[in-house]
């Protein structure tokens, strides 16, 4: 699909529209669901059935899932599972594969190297992607020597199921298209930056949710948004967003584009949108006061779920040292 | 090549022909004079190469898309060519306002003489009226055919050297604070007129007192309807806010990050993993504060306090760089004694440039003010008692 900047801007706002209204309404949506609002196909080619389109599309769902807090195989299976196999070089196992994502009929899991003792949507998924320098093998859970273990963590939003996969699967070495390592980075970086937006999602979500508390909730006969002290918090963390969200939009384009310099992009948005996300959901969970410590309210959820985030796919810290070894 | 990377390459070459590799050593303790002089030329230099005033539109000389500004601002600060000091309220703050207000007459009798070299003040500030702006106390009342100025104005940078000042004076005392203040341009050799510097807390004197006592300013010098002032500098000087930032951003980012990088280099700190990761940190929020100059130049972001958001960002990374910077050199970097006249807020004397940068975080409205107008413009929160 050959679009100009205005139109794929455009395209990309409707898509958010319709995703905040689906979501809103169903915030654990199913593999079904997800694929019938077109969303696990969008960079599936429209031959096979998906829309076509790029990272910068699959950017706007995952900043949405975040907003709502959404639980969903999307990250594992259409992120990062979709995202595999378009890597991978043209076979009729591959496109049969992306034809069923696009159609919600399977939820193919990438098993990243390093990375199998947490794997996103592994515990629903259909197939098993295991990535490793000379290609993807394609195992299936409860094949023998495929074991996958559900892993419940303190965010309760997320799904992380711990994969171990023995010996020969069976299934045949899917090459990669492209150099392997070159690969294998450029799924890291859609890991970073999907979660980074995300987290800059939820963040935003928690912003909005406590300039809303602040207006009406009273005390000493005024709106506590109106002391200096809360303004000025809530000033910082307008101040966080808006960093996060130029450093998450470079990364999304440069994924998208294909740039070479984008694990750049990718460590800065991870690192900061990641990091600012838990002190703007902390910053939240204090300027809500005691209602804002209860499990009723939820704010906690989202400060779990930034924290995790903020974990996944390299720390601040981590991705930082990476960047630092260009000086 | 595409046209944007041949442009780059121009302004690349260009750079490396007339930027004096000296210049800073030149301009260390240099005169006031001196200053202002090595001004004068680089901005004419600039100019004949068409790039003194990229930002004003073409008709008057500028003309540059905000993708050629970018590329002009990151290759300056690439070359680490000297940054316009003298000439910056002229060529920012006089010419949004003069754009945005002025008459045809007062943009022809001064847009071009600025592009010669007419240096420009601002005065805003009193000593009663930081802040609280709109409680200034200076005067300009009518009689006949101009408007009689007195009173004491505070923080004008540059003002020993300007040849006009952009004026903010009551020209109708009985009216609320806000809507009794007229814009003036006031010659600065007008009988009256008295400049004092100030001398700021890094040793330097680029701030002045400006004494008002009778000051006649003729009536076409009102710039705005009378008493509309305040509307005016409120619309000028948000709008031209992120053009300066950007040239800002690109200092930040090469000089001002290079510098700190080499600092840490010649301080054995490289394989410090804290000081590599503080580095890293500052890299990314400098990258994310060029992505906030952009979108703000571009219009894509028009929040309700964008100018506010950019303005606190910078100043207080600006103040955390150069902190780390201090600690980054120890004892040995206090020794010396000046920074270069004609430089970045970033110059690379750490300690020098740390105290410097309470010269951001404080004049243009402090970060107070800035968090203040970002819950309430910005976030919508209510006002504060």
């Amino acid at each position: 699909m050959t679009v100009t900047g205005a139109e794929a801007a455009e395209v990309r706002e409707e898509l958010r529209d319709v995703a905040r209204s689906l979501l809103a309404g169903d915030p654990a949506p199913s593999a079904k669901r997800l694929a019938s609002a077109g969303w696990t196909g969008l960079e599936v080619p429209e031959e096979l059935g998906g829309a076509g389109v790029t990272f910068a599309e699959t950017a706007v769902i995952c900043e949405e899932l975040g907003r709502a807090a959404a639980v969903s195989s999307f990250l594992g299976a259409a992120v990062l599972g979709a995202g595999t196999l378009l890597e991978l070089s043209p076979s009729a196992a591959r496109d049969d594969l992306l034809a069923a994502v696009a159609a919600g009929d399977a939820t193919p899991v990438a098993v990243l190297p390093g990375e199998a003792g947490f794997v996103p949507s592994a515990a629903s998924a259909t197939h098993l992607l295991v990535v490793e320098p000379g290609g993807v093998t394609v195992a299936v859970p409860g094949d023998a020597g495929v074991s996958v273990e559900a892993l419940p963590v303190i965010d309760e939003t997320s799904r992380l199921a711990r994969v171990s996969v023995s010996g020969a699967s069976g299934g045949p070495v899917l090459p990669f298209a492209g150099d392997p390592s070159a690969v294998i980075g450029r799924l890291r970086d859609r890991a970073a930056v999907a979660v980074a937006c995300d987290s800059l999602g939820a963040a935003e979500a928690m912003l909005e949710t406590t300039v809303a508390y602040v207006k009406t909730r009273e005390q000493f006969g005024r709106a506590v948004g109106s002391f200096q002290a809360v303004q000025h918090a809530c000033a910082d963390m307008l101040v966080a967003l808006r960093v996060s969200r130029e450093l998450v939009s470079a990364a999304v384009t440069a994924v998208a584009g294909g740039a070479p310099d984008a694990w750049v992009r990718a460590a800065m948005a991870k690192s900061h949108a990641c990091a600012a996300a838990v002190d703007v959901a902390g910053q939240a969970m204090q300027l809500h006061g005691g209602i804002g410590y209860t499990w009723e309210s939820g704010v906690h959820v989202y400060l779990k779920r930034a924290l995790l985030n903020r974990s996944l796919f390299g720390s601040p810290a981590g991705h930082r040292q990476r960047l630092a070894t260009r000086y | 090549m595409t046209d944007l990377e041949e442009y780059r390459q121009s302004v690349r070459r260009w750079c490396a022909d007339h930027v004096p590799p000296d210049w800073r050593a030149r301009q260390t303790g240099v005169t006031g004079a001196g200053f202002a002089q090595f001004q004068q030329w680089w901005f004419a230099e600039l100019r004949s190469a068409g790039w003194a005033v990229p930002h004003w539109p073409a008709e008057w000389g500028g003309g540059l898309s905000v993708a050629e500004q970018e590329i002009l601002y990151s290759e300056l600060a690439a070359a680490d060519a000297p940054r316009l000091v003298l000439q910056f309220v002229a060529i920012h703050h006089a010419a949004a306002t003069l754009l945005a207000a002025g008459t045809p007459e007062q943009r022809r009798r001064h847009l071009p003489a600025i592009l010669d070299g007419e240096v420009w003040c601002q005065g805003f500030s009193e000593p009663g009226a930081g802040s609280d702006l709109a409680s200034l106390r200076t005067t300009a009342l009518r009689d006949g055919g101009a408007y009689i100025a007195d009173g004491q104005k505070l923080w004008a940078s540059g003002a020993a050297h300007a040849d006009w000042c952009l004026l903010l004076a009551r020209t109708d005392p009985a009216a609320p604070k806000r809507k009794g203040i007229s814009y003036f341009l006031l010659d600065m050799k007008t009988p009256g007129v008295d400049v004092r510097p100030v001398r700021n807390a890094v040793g330097e004197s680029h701030f002045c007192e400006i004494f008002l006592a009778g000051a006649r300013i003729p009536a076409e010098n009102l710039i705005g309807p009378e008493n509309a002032g305040w509307q005016v500098a409120q619309q000028t000087l948000g709008a031209e806010r992120g053009l300066t930032m950007l040239e800002l951003a690109e200092r930040l980012g090469h000089a001002g990050f290079r510098w700190l990088v080499a600092s840490c280099r010649e301080a054995g700190l490289l394989d410090d993993s804290r000081v590599t990761d503080t580095l890293a940190g500052f890299e990314t929020e400098i990258e994310g504060l060029r992505g906030l100059c952009r979108s703000q130049v571009a219009g894509t972001s028009a929040g309700p306090a964008d100018a506010s958001v950019v303005k606190l960002y910078y100043s207080e990374l600006l103040q955390r760089m150069t902190d780390f910077g201090v600690t980054v050199t120890g004892v040995p970097g206090f020794t010396a004694l000046a920074k270069p006249a004609s430089s970045g807020w970033e110059s690379g004397i750490w300690p020098l440039d740390f105290i410097g940068s309470w010269e951001w975080t404080i004049p243009g409205g402090t970060s107070e003010i800035q968090r203040t107008i970002i819950a309430e413009r910005g976030l919508g929160l209510p006002r504060g008692a």
